[in-house]
């Protein structure tokens, strides 16, 4: 399939204007410091600078979908689905494995966000309100137990502590000559 | 898992997705060979690059050259509309007023 696409491919190429085998490779080529042509640019007014700059892309002309020019500063850069890498196939044979991207690939405005070790748009394994309810169920359970708690305090029985030798009498630093008080703490 | 719904953000897998199994006209299929076919351009020139014995440098990727210059060069295309005037209102010049009056009140005496 890949070579239907290459022959097709090539068919096309042949029939441009630059004679011979530079011809193949002068849509795709390697920029050994590149060229205006090839910098992104101002966003694209017309069909033919559409054409250039998918083609400046890598991308086919009917995918390239510039970013909508809102004055943010985007240019002619296009616009690639918001898909994080976690969703490329593990399996397949990447040239950068650990980014899950080939060489050459367009690179989203956002790939520093959309890598591996960070935002992750992958189908979640359990629906969406079945997440929402056991977490706020959860919270909010616990939320209520801890406010009941506080409102209805429950611990064992305690007293005011009881000193010996009349309340201290004589470690307190009172006349030892003077009779303590009787403190009686408990009836029998 | 007719009534599927994803979360909010999130995409679907791709088994239950329908364009995998219904973008079979002759167009689509068209379009997917010649998506192939420049994969397989790229795939070609990186492994050209990789295996070349005679290769002392770095092999450089435009597509990262690209993206590298398009990230760092924004204000080449910026222009002032309603919606970047208001962010860059709202980000370079109200924190200003703001945090001088928070940071004065905050002082023991807490008068401005």
């Amino acid at each position: 399939m890949a070579a239907v696409g290459f022959r097709n491919w090539a068919r096309a190429l042949s029939r441009g204007k630059q004679p011979g085998f530079s011809a193949l490779f002068s849509q795709i080529r390697a920029a050994s410091g590149p060229s205006k042509g090839m910098l992104p640019g101002p966003y694209p007014q017309t069909p033919e600078e559409r054409a250039a700059a998918a083609k400046e892309y890598n991308m086919r002309v009917e995918d390239y979908e510039p970013i909508p020019d809102n004055g943010e500063g985007y240019g002619d850069y296009p616009q690639l689905p918001d898909r994080s890498q976690h969703e490329r196939d593990p399996w397949y044979s990447w040239d950068h494995p650990d980014l899950r991207r080939n060489w050459g690939e367009p690179i989203h405005w956002d790939f520093d966000m959309f890598i591996r070790n960070r935002v992750d748009t992958s189908s979640s394994p359990v629906a969406w309100h079945t997440m929402c309810k056991h977490l706020f169920g959860f919270v909010g359970f616990m939320l209520l137990m801890f406010y009941l708690g506080e409102k209805f305090p429950s611990y064992q029985p305690v007293a005011p502590k009881q000193y010996p030798y009349s309340n201290l009498h004589l470690e307190r630093g009172e006349d030892p000559e003077k009779q303590p008080e009787e403190v009686k703490h408990f009836n029998i | 898992m007719a009534d599927y719904r994803e979360a909010p953000l999130a995409t679907r897998p791709k088994t239950l997705d329908p364009a995998e199994y219904f973008n079979l006209s002759l167009d689509q299929r068209r379009a997917e060979e010649e998506r192939a076919g420049l994969r397989a351009q790229l795939k070609r020139q990186y492994q050209m690059q990789l295996n070349n014995p005679h290769r002392k440098e770095l092999i450089e990727d435009p597509a990262l050259t690209r993206w590298v210059y398009a990230r760092t060069n924004p204000y080449n295309h910026f222009r002032a509309t309603k919606k970047t005037s208001l962010l860059g209102g709202l980000f370079g010049v109200v924190p200003l007023f703001v945090l001088y009056y928070v940071l004065k009140t905050d002082r023991l005496c807490l008068t401005p």
